[in-house]
């Protein structure tokens, strides 16, 4: 392991590439932002707390599978995964280092939804563990899913469709702007592929907005685990 | 010293990239030759562990690459041949992140970086994004991770395409630097010529040629190439372009007959594959 070079990595292709071009910044609020708008309006401001809360758990989410972008980018298209698989550092190493990137551009759209939680009195300390705690394992599940995807693509080209549609599928269908009760059981079965349906459920139950669902911790330990294995398995540190 | 024994790769779609090869490579510099498609890049990305081979070993320093894939990525550099940067990063940025992950501290890692951009003569840039540079600019900067690395074992895949001619110059005086063993692969004759002791002349996956520069030469001694886009008789035909060895003492024969005559290259180890030239 070498989190000194994870941290570098994340430094310089995460924060200064925010200070030269704020677009990734704005473009990962985006969609939360609107959808939040969209919900606030159709519910009158009633469901406006379901999407405070679930709107940590959509940029998250979206955030990190649109990292498949630049980890295809790096593999396939500017051959940089292939100059640091002949260094010192693993795979996880440059895994590592490409979430932390990623996470630091939801930085102000965090820091804007935490206003808001504020703003609607939905912290305590004991909902702020548990949002930090379910939006670690969303980030490490949702940017392995991207790494799977970056390995297991041929051609780049290919890779802008996927993440479009898994944006959609993974953050935007799981119950993120709405209560998760409206849902039949056998479809938030179907839709807990999607790391996003098992953290919004944690954390609707842990906000008091819904009821809990505790089955759903495992489900989101047991995917963070699936999902990174098989993540470490598609990086290709040695195509075949 | 690298030694590869009977290394063969075939790929899912069935294509096979290497046939067997056998190699020792144990000078300074070792250039790898071959046409677009040889096997020169599979070759070199099975050297460098990007690669499994589907069979043979590869031996890097008396370690095995597949078994002892870590120990192995310690002591080497690898630049592949299409690395592009990324654009919103500039040249220092790359090297110093390269570096990082080669295990250089940060302070080190910056010294030896602006060492290396100084060396290729493209410190002035070192703050640009990489999007804003010239081609040869931006290819330099991979040079100039080989170059800082300090690896016992550098690989060099295709360093110098897309340079100009100044750039091109540039970057073999860094590389007669460094300090390490240095592969090499080019499809620029010159380039093996200049740079190395001894050169592997790949084709169709196999080793069809292996020695040094002036001993590979050294066959044609006396003769010289006579080109003609008009027939010649007892030549070679490459496409519309006839060709023919001929002894110095034939250059006014052939000058008459509208041929042009050049200078012997390792080209014409290539060219005169299956054309006997002490005949």
């Amino acid at each position: 392991m070498n989190p000194r070079f994870s941290l570098y990595f994340a430094w310089y292709y995460g924060f200064r590439v925010i200070g030269r071009g704020s677009s990734y910044v704005i473009a990962s609020i985006a969609t939360p932002l609107t959808l939040l708008f969209l919900v606030f309006v159709l519910s009158h401001g009633q469901l406006v707390e379901y999407a405070v809360v679930g709107g940590f758990v959509s940029l998250i989410a979206s955030n990190g599978l649109t990292s498949a972008s630049d980890a295809a980018f790096l593999r396939l298209q500017a051959k940089i995964q292939d100059l640091f698989i002949a260094t010192s550092i693993s795979s996880t190493d440059y895994m590592i280092g490409l979430t932390l990137s990623f996470l630091l551009f939801t930085t102000p759209g965090i820091v804007l939804y935490a206003a808001l939680s504020l703003l609607y009195h939905l912290f305590t300390i004991e909902r702020v563990l548990v949002l930090v705690a379910v939006l670690f394992m969303l980030a490490l599940s949702t940017s392995a899913i991207s790494f799977i995807i970056a390995g297991a693509i041929r051609h780049i080209r290919n890779v802008w469709g996927i993440v479009g549609i898994l944006s959609i599928i993974m953050t935007v269908l799981p119950p993120t702007y709405y209560p998760y009760t409206y849902l039949p059981r056998s479809i938030i079965y179907i839709l807990a592929i999607s790391p996003a349906t098992p953290a919004a459920i944690i954390l609707q139950g842990a906000f008091g907005l819904s009821p809990e669902f505790l089955a759903m911790i495992l489900v989101l330990v047991g995917e963070t685990i699936v999902y990174l294995s098989l993540a470490k398995y598609f990086t290709r540190w040695r195509e075949k | 010293m690298i030694r590869i024994s009977e290394l063969r790769k075939v790929y899912s779609d069935g294509t096979v990239a290497l046939d067997g090869i056998d190699a020792e490579m144990e000078k300074r510099v070792t250039a790898v030759i071959g046409r677009n498609g040889a096997g020169k890049t599979t070759m070199m990305r099975i050297l460098s562990t990007q690669l499994a081979p589907t069979s043979g070993k590869v031996f890097i320093d008396g370690l095995d690459v597949m078994r002892q894939t870590t120990e192995v990525r310690k002591k080497i550099a690898s630049i592949p041949q299409e690395a592009t940067p990324i654009g919103i990063l500039t040249p220092e940025e790359h090297v110093t992140l390269y570096l990082m992950a080669r295990n250089f501290s940060h302070a080190d890692a910056r010294r030896e970086t602006l060492t290396a951009l100084d060396n290729l003569g493209i410190r002035e840039y070192r703050n640009k994004p990489a999007d804003t540079l010239s081609g040869g600019t931006k290819r330099k900067i991979f040079v100039a991770m080989a170059i800082a690395s300090n690896a016992d074992t550098v690989f060099l895949d295709e360093p110098t395409t897309g340079l100009d001619p100044v750039s091109r110059m540039e970057v073999w005086s860094s590389i007669r630097k460094l300090d390490g063993n240095i592969i090499v692969t080019t499809h620029y004759m010159e380039e093996a010529e200049e740079l190395s002791q001894e050169v592997f002349l790949v084709d169709r996956g196999t080793v069809i040629e292996r020695g040094e520069v002036k001993a590979l030469l050294s066959r044609f001694s006396g003769k010289l190439r006579a080109e003609s886009h008009s027939p010649i008789d007892g030549a070679t035909q490459i496409s519309n372009t006839f060709i023919k060895y001929i002894q110095s003492g034939e250059v006014e024969k052939y000058a008459s007959m509208g041929c042009t005559i050049k200078r012997i290259t390792l080209d014409d180890i290539f060219i005169n594959r299956g054309v006997d030239v002490e005949s």
